[in-house]
């Protein structure tokens, strides 16, 4: 029989000896293939900026979806297997309108990330009378973004179901120089718009391709207008600023 | 499970049953599931039914009385039932209404009474706990439609707390310091709460125990559905205690001169 | 008439009417709930002290009436419901979510309610005082006062007059107040059920008023009330007391 360095890669819900799951170690690998995502909490809102790699000139780059609204007062920004991302969005977009049905309020960005990261652990083997789950773990991170009564926050989500809440975060390809950008550049006080430059100035420096408007994505949740894609207008008055 | 005696060990259909040999008529089956069935099965009646049940605070504890008949009908069937039942080493429960749905829920709590034993984890079940317990079973089996019929009285002693409590096949519950089911409430009722309200903490058993015994004779004049043999179960810090059957001492002479009730000659 | 005699099916009831009354008066930054504390069914006392009123949070003081059975086991769902929310979003349940949520237990059961009628008070987010009152089917809305129940129909048009002014002219010159101060709204409370024991064999015994104050309102109008006892833990968030009194128990 084929035997590697460990079989304990096969089952997704094998623990090693060492008391890994490396399946979903390597679900958390795949992220660092996504592409470059950014965020940002400012007192003034949240800002999510993303990388949209497009990989052809004939590719209509408004197509890539990378930032979507969860709610009103909901956004969040992916970078990983896309495509995994939509069963957790919908999931955190009918727990936020359930939450809004049933209590008349809006949904807390902590526990819509909860929600969200109580699908991650959903899969392997399903157990009897349990409802059929998921063959593999989710291979996307999310950053939720938004504000409730505890002001703007940010959270960032993993394959394994971990959520943490930061100031400042980037995932993908290019998160770790990102990152340490992030670390240098955020301060407490900072403004929303000196946080949308700092989001593209730090894609920007991770980014092959040269930086513009077809191939950044930026989102804010704010106060005044809720979760928002900005506009390309508003995007190259940033670009042009930064 | 089929939770109704009556059932067991019969045929599956009452169709077989040709004759009616069956003593009730109307109750459940256990039929195989037909279109009609909800609308058959859930109806119930009380077939042999207990009368009232009576409850009284007093100084040391709780006390409780109930006669020993069952009737069917107008029939006094069975008058050698007991209708006050110990559950652990604190709590009574008496009732009235359906004795075949008491004796299932006699059951059910001896069930629980095992697995409480068997448990060893240093808890014992009072008479909060019970009461809290056949609350929610009578209100469970209400909402199926499909009620227990019995109105119980919970009475106990535990941890130094008097307990005294009502639940019915509604699973409507209260506490208070005299409780009387069936016809008691119109009876007895203000006779006992005459003696007791403000009273509790002086009462003293003897008290107590005249008080539930001039009840029970008064019920016994007046409810055609009552026996002057009774049992008396007191509760107290001492634990449980359950009289033998006692007898009531009734003077009928006042009928001699009325028509209709004494040997009238003419 | 049919002279064959047919065998008859009683439908068994699961229902029951156990009396008594609740009401709710929300003030400018307090509410008062109230309720009798006699249960009966029929023309029987089935006891003198059975709780009405239920403090679900340290702002939320939820009033139930109708069938005890259901208005019982409803608080309990609801406790239950909070406690979760407590754990899943680490907060009490603000009140208008509390109303909301009742709403949708509530309507959880249209075929099959809970026939009771809750009256919900307590203090908004925004601090001011409210009061939410429900159908047992779950239509509510937010009112300044309401009261329901066995005698709802004595009480209510008595608040209609001495809290929303109804049928009242204000001397020339002057208006009639938006919100009454605490004291007059306990004395109209009394009043209330003074009057409703009166007139209603089904109320009486007993009487529980919560009052729910706003953070940071002082304790202004209860410092002489007798007999006044807080329930609330902290004195920096709202704070809840509860006065009672005795009912004629005839």
């Amino acid at each position: 029989m084929f035997l590697t360095r460990s079989e304990y890669d096969r089952g997704v819900n094998t623990f090693s000896p060492e008391g890994r799951l490396f399946q979903v170690e390597y679900a958390i690998e795949a992220i660092k293939l996504g592409s470059t995502t950014v965020g940002i909490c400012t007192p003034e809102g949240v800002v999510l900026a993303v990388e949209k790699r497009v990989q052809s000139p004939l590719l209509e780059s408004s197509a890539i979806e990378k930032i979507m609204e969860i709610d009103r007062h909901l956004g969040c920004a992916m970078s990983g297997l896309t495509a995994d991302a939509r069963t957790m969005i919908d999931h955190a977009r009918v727990t936020a309108q359930n939450h809004a049905f049933t209590y008349d309020e809006k949904i807390k960005v902590e526990s819509v990330t909860q929600a969200v990261c109580d699908l991650a652990l959903r899969f392997g083997e399903s157990v009897h009378d349990e409802e059929a789950m998921m063959s593999r773990p989710f291979g996307v991170a999310l950053l939720v973004a938004g504000i409730d009564e505890e002001g703007p926050q940010l959270y960032h989500t993993d394959p394994s179901g971990t959520f943490m809440r930061y100031d400042a975060k980037a995932i993908g390809s290019g998160s770790e120089a990102a990152q340490s950008e992030l670390q240098d550049k955020w301060y407490k006080r900072i403004s929303l718009f000196e946080a949308q430059k700092l989001s593209l100035r730090v894609l920007k420096q991770v980014m092959e391709e040269k930086l513009d408007h077809h191939n950044v994505q930026l989102a804010q949740v704010t106060p005044e207008t809720g979760f928002e894609i900005l506009n390309e207008v508003k995007l190259k008055e940033i670009i042009d600023a930064m | 499970m089929d939770h109704f005696p009556a059932n067991w060990g019969r045929p599956r259909n009452d169709a077989i049953d040709l004759y009616a040999t069956h003593l009730l008529h109307p109750r459940p089956n256990n039929r195989a599931k037909d279109a009609f069935a909800d609308s058959v099965q859930r109806t119930q009646q009380p077939i042999v039914t207990g009368t009232s049940v009576l409850a009284i605070k007093f100084k040391d504890g709780i006390m409780m009385a109930a006669d020993n008949l069952a009737s069917y009908g107008s029939l006094a069937r069975f008058k050698d039932v007991q209708r006050l039942q110990a559950f652990g080493d604190y709590t009574v429960i008496g009732a009235s209404g359906d004795m075949s749905d008491f004796q299932f829920i006699q059951r059910l709590l001896d069930d629980i009474a095992v697995a409480e034993i068997a448990a060893q984890d240093g808890h014992d079940l009072g008479p909060v706990e019970i009461h809290e317990y056949m609350s929610q079973v009578m209100y469970g089996r209400r909402s199926k439609l499909d009620p227990l019929w019995n109105s119980l009285i919970i009475g106990g002693f535990k941890d130094g707390k008097r307990f005294l409590s009502y639940v019915d096949l509604l699973g409507t519950t209260y506490t208070a310091s005299t409780i009387a089911t069936g016809y008691g409430g119109y009876i007895a009722q203000p006779l006992l709460r005459k003696a007791v309200e403000g009273y509790e903490d002086v009462l003293t058993a003897e008290q107590a125990r005249k008080i539930l015994e001039d009840s029970m004779r008064v019920l016994f004049y007046r409810d055609a559905r009552s026996l002057n043999k009774y049992q008396l179960a007191t509760i107290t810090a001492a634990g449980v205690q359950i009289s033998d059957s006692l007898h009531l001492e009734t003077s009928w002479d006042f009928a001699e001169g009325i028509r209709g009730y004494g040997a009238q000659t003419q | 008439m049919d002279s064959i005699a047919h065998p008859t099916q009683r439908q068994f009831n699961p229902y029951s009417d156990n009396g008594g009354t609740i009401l709710a008066i929300a003030g400018a930054d307090f509410t008062v709930i109230a309720g009798d504390t006699r249960q009966s069914e029929g023309y029987s006392i089935q006891t003198r002290y059975a709780p009405k009123v239920f403090p679900l949070t340290d702002r939320a003081v939820l009033a139930v009436n109708g069938f005890a059975a259901d208005g019982n086991m409803f608080v309990k769902k609801v406790k239950q419901r909070l406690e979760w929310y407590r754990h899943a979003h680490s907060k009490d349940m603000p009140l208008r979510a509390i109303a909301r949520l009742i709403q949708t237990m509530l309507y959880a059961r249209r075929f099959f309610p809970f026939y009771v009628y809750n009256i919900l008070g307590g203090i908004e987010e925004d601090g001011t005082g409210a009061v939410y009152s429900f159908d047992p089917v779950g239509s509510y809305e937010r009112e300044a006062c309401r009261a329901a129940g066995a005698a709802q129909s004595l009480v209510q048009p008595f608040l209609d007059n001495q809290i929303y002014f109804n049928n009242q002219q204000p001397a020339p010159g002057t208006s009639h107040p938006v919100h009454l101060p605490l004291p007059t709204i306990l004395s109209i409370v009394i009043d209330s059920f003074t009057g409703a024991t009166e007139r209603h064999i089904e109320v009486g015994d007993g009487l529980e008023m919560y009052v729910v104050l706003a953070k940071g309102r002082g304790v202004q109008g209860l410092e002489d009330v007798r007999g006044v006892q807080e329930l609330s833990v902290t004195e920096e968030g709202e704070r809840i007391f509860v006065i009672r009194r005795d009912l004629k128990k005839d």
